[in-house]
């Protein structure tokens, strides 16, 4: 890596933690992001990378702030403008270690007096400074509609008077799952097509923003859970597309190709949340996701155990999508005429796409050996737009099927 | 920042046999939190409205104007009362609207006043 990209890099870590102090200090989500570009202009202008590029950032950022309020305050006086000459070259003494007020800017981000679908495109705005076009892509939405969403979410916050304090711990819970839910939209988008056509830069930055949840709130078990989920989840990458770009189900995988260092984090995460004892449904999801995990280690699947953890998760969350999934799993336990005779109580209707539903009905078909039935679902699911890489496994499964 | 908690209640509520001793129970909420926000020092003012049978409408429609009989909005809720606080935040705002004694179904708008001169 060269040391330009290495200090582009540098930038985008030190980002998270840099704009939380700038909009912690400011206390304008605006101000905070545009210092914290000028600064980083003028950072990736220097000939020298500087040692402590988030240091050299903040300090850079808040003299770029006060200048930028200074200069819509109109009151410039001839003292202050010599005071302003450019000295960023000379800056020698740097600040004490940067505040970490990364959650600060997550709960104001996540704010539940802002609109739900703007919560998350927010955080992944300002805090991880994804561009508009490219979150609008997450949310399947135009890069217009986007931006203005961000932008109604920054007036209220600016308008309304939102708190820029770390709201006191009684409020944590209510804003918790404004930001989990967030985080959880924001990974659900990212992942369910596949990767096929997604930026890896975007679920990354959803990895990360779980993961820095997590860690800045380690006693709240279901933060933990949707870390280990996320992280999960993302173990697969490498192995979800084969190299025509069709996807590979889970049970196909190549599980040489996931990634042990995230399946043993989100192992961890799970066994620390699990000492509260206190179960919800990210930690399910995550348990489910850990059990399949299993399978490159021992090279079984644990499915009476997925059952059950499916049972407990339809307990909490009685979605449509929850009672497929379990069909899927009680065909590997009873069989798959009882998976069939649960499918067919699902009304499809009621599934956010159907797709799932038709898919999950072929492949339960072609197992039972009605292979005209079996086609006529592919034919239902192909017919509902699927995205690329599921597309061509779809088309595929139909080729196989039809020759046999 | 100062705040306008507009209070809109389903009005039934206070009406047939219960409904006396309900309206007394609110207002003595009220009372007690018009309390609670002097004890804290926070400045704040606030009226109830009379019901929502007792309002006329004045509508324009570019420079036309009628008169109707009735509360502007069309719900089932009415516009009861309101307060205007003055604090730090809309977090804070917030936190007292959650307070409001609303026995039925209701719903409180908060919306920071615009400030003098801004």
């Amino acid at each position: 890596m060269n040391e330009a990209s290495g200090l582009a890099a540098a930038i985008a870590r030190a980002r998270p933690r840099v704009v939380a102090a700038l909009a912690a200090h400011l206390r304008d989500l605006d101000a905070a992001e545009d210092a914290f570009a000028e600064a980083t202009a003028a950072c990736l202008a220097l000939k020298a990378s500087p040692d402590n590029p988030p240091a050299w950032l903040l300090t850079v950022a808040k003299r770029k702030a006060i200048d930028a309020i200074r200069r819509k305050q109109a009151e410039i006086r001839a003292v202050d403008a010599a005071a302003m000459v450019n000295d960023m070259a000379e800056i020698i003494q740097l600040p004490e270690p940067i505040p970490d007020e990364r959650l600060r800017l997550i709960f104001i981000c996540c704010h539940p007096a802002l609109a739900v679908e703007a919560r998350a495109a927010l955080a992944m705005k300002v805090i991880c400074g994804l561009p508009v076009r490219a979150i609008a892509k997450v949310f399947v939405t135009s890069e217009a509609t986007m931006f203005q969403r961000i932008t109604r979410a920054k007036a209220k916050i600016h308008g309304a008077g939102v708190d820029f304090e770390l709201p006191p711990r009684k409020a944590w819970n209510e804003r918790l799952g404004a930001v989990l839910l967030t985080l959880e939209l924001a990974y659900t988008v990212a992942y369910q097509d596949a990767g096929a056509d997604l930026d890896p830069e975007l679920s990354g930055e959803v990895a990360r923003l779980s993961q820095m949840v997590a860690e800045l709130l380690p006693g709240e078990a279901e933060a933990l859970g949707l870390a280990a989920l996320v992280a999960l989840v993302r173990s697969r990458e490498a192995a979800r597309v084969d190299g025509d770009g069709a996807m590979v189900p889970l049970s196909k995988q190549d599980t040489s190709l996931w990634d042990e260092t995230l399946i043993e984090r989100a192992r961890a995460w799970l066994d620390d949340a699990a000492k509260f004892g206190r179960t919800g449904p990210y930690q399910l999801m995550a348990s489910i996701q850990l059990t399949h995990a299993r399978r490159a280690f021992d090279g079984n699947t644990d499915w009476e155990t997925i059952l059950v953890l499916y049972d407990a998760l339809l307990t909490v969350r009685p979605m449509p999508t929850v009672w497929l999934n379990r069909a899927v799993a009680l065909a590997n336990v009873e069989g798959v005429k009882a998976a069939l005779e649960e499918i067919e109580k699902l009304p499809a209707g009621q599934l956010s796409s159907a797709r799932p539903f038709h898919a999950a009905r072929a492949d339960l078909l072609a197992r039972a050996g009605d292979r005209a039935g079996a086609i006529s679902a592919l034919d239902a699911a192909l017919k509902l737009d699927p995205p690329r890489a599921e597309r061509l496994y779809l088309e595929r499964k139909r080729f196989d099927l039809d020759r046999s | 920042m100062q705040y306008m908690l507009l209070i809109n209640e389903d009005e039934s509520i206070y009406e047939g046999e219960n409904g006396a001793k309900l309206m007394e129970e609110t207002l003595a909420g009220h009372m007690a939190l018009a309390q609670k926000l002097t004890e804290k020092g926070i400045e704040f003012s606030g009226e109830r409205l009379k019901p929502g049978a007792t309002a006329t409408t004045i509508k324009w429609d570019h420079g036309k104007q009628s008169l109707h009989d009735g509360p502007f909005a069309e719900t089932h809720e009415e516009l009861g009362g309101f307060y205007i606080i003055d604090v730090a935040s809309l977090d804070e705002a917030l936190d007292w609207a959650k307070m409001l004694p609303i026995p039925g179904r209701g719903a409180i708008e908060v919306r920071p006043v615009w400030p003098m001169g801004e």
